[in-house]
């Protein structure tokens, strides 16, 4: 059972509203500073790809995200139900939204879940720049 | 005029309050939501983030956001059995009472239209300054 499950329409004003709601781990949780940085830039990125490239011709169609926590182990998964991660020539952006994911997450697959959505799963290590001091809920 | 909305489904536990003021936030913000109704609407999300887990029937509470200019609905989902009206009765507090009724412009219980348990639903409007003495509220 994912510990959060956020779904909204795929705007471009929506991007702030997921990126601002990740913060919430930080409130709730121990998560050092650069580390949520790191998820909620990665998560943005994620995010934005799905705005800018899932629904071409102005379409509208739903953006989720899906936060699994286990152990110190965090899943973010970015769904839409649009034609799925290919090249684009004719792409508006720099072409960075995937290296820059890559680099800020310690895994990540691109692909369709079970019913066909595309899907970004990104695995985040919650006390990578910690050392030894593990992720725990806030007294 | 400009609609939007959200799902937010949240394990109960620490994040439902901090995910759910956020969520809530960002979108009134939107909404062109004065700062009296954005803090009367934290006031709402913290009351029911903080007793929803005494009323839900998987541990997951689900909570579904509608905006437009000037107005907000809040409809709290996946509720036990008469939760819907168990977590309105939770919010008052000793001496006040009933937190919700007197801040928002409409609380009822409604049937959930997933056919799941009713649903608590909340309104807020905020284009018209209502009779509460509020300063700051833009007029229609």
């Amino acid at each position: 059972m994912p510990d959060i499950e956020l779904a909204l329409p795929a705007r471009a004003e929506n991007i702030a509203i997921v990126r601002h709601a990740f913060g919430a781990l930080g409130e709730a949780y121990e998560v050092n500073e650069q580390m949520l940085s790191d998820l909620r830039l990665a998560v943005t990125e994620a995010c934005t790809n799905v705005v800018v490239h899932a629904y071409p011709d102005g379409r509208e169609g739903p953006l989720e995200v899906q936060a699994t926590l286990s152990g110190e182990r965090l899943t973010v998964i970015v769904r839409d139900e649009g034609e799925g991660i290919t090249p684009r020539p004719d792409s508006p952006g720099l072409g960075l939204g995937l290296p820059l994911i890559a680099s800020l997450a310690d895994t990540v697959q691109l692909g369709r879940d079970e019913e066909g959505r595309t899907e970004v799963r990104m695995g985040f290590s919650l006390h990578r720049w910690n050392g030894s001091e593990p992720a725990g809920a806030r007294p | 005029m400009e609609t939007n909305s959200a799902v937010l489904r949240v394990k109960v536990g620490p994040l439902a309050g901090p995910l759910l003021t956020r969520v809530v936030a960002m979108m009134l913000a939107r909404a062109e939501c004065p700062v009296d109704r954005l803090d009367d609407a934290m006031v709402i999300c913290d009351a029911l983030a903080a007793h929803a887990s005494e009323h839900t029937q998987d541990g997951q509470v689900e909570f579904t956001v509608l905006t437009q200019t000037g107005r907000m609905e809040l409809r709290v989902g996946s509720l036990a059995a008469e939760g819907a009206r168990r977590l309105a009765d939770a919010t008052a507090l000793p001496g006040v009472g009933n937190v919700l009724e007197p801040i928002a412009d409409d609380v009822r219980i409604e049937a959930s239209p997933h056919g799941d348990n009713d649903e608590l639903v909340l309104e807020l409007d905020f284009l018209q300054a209502p009779d509460r003495g509020r300063a700051g509220a833009p007029q229609a």
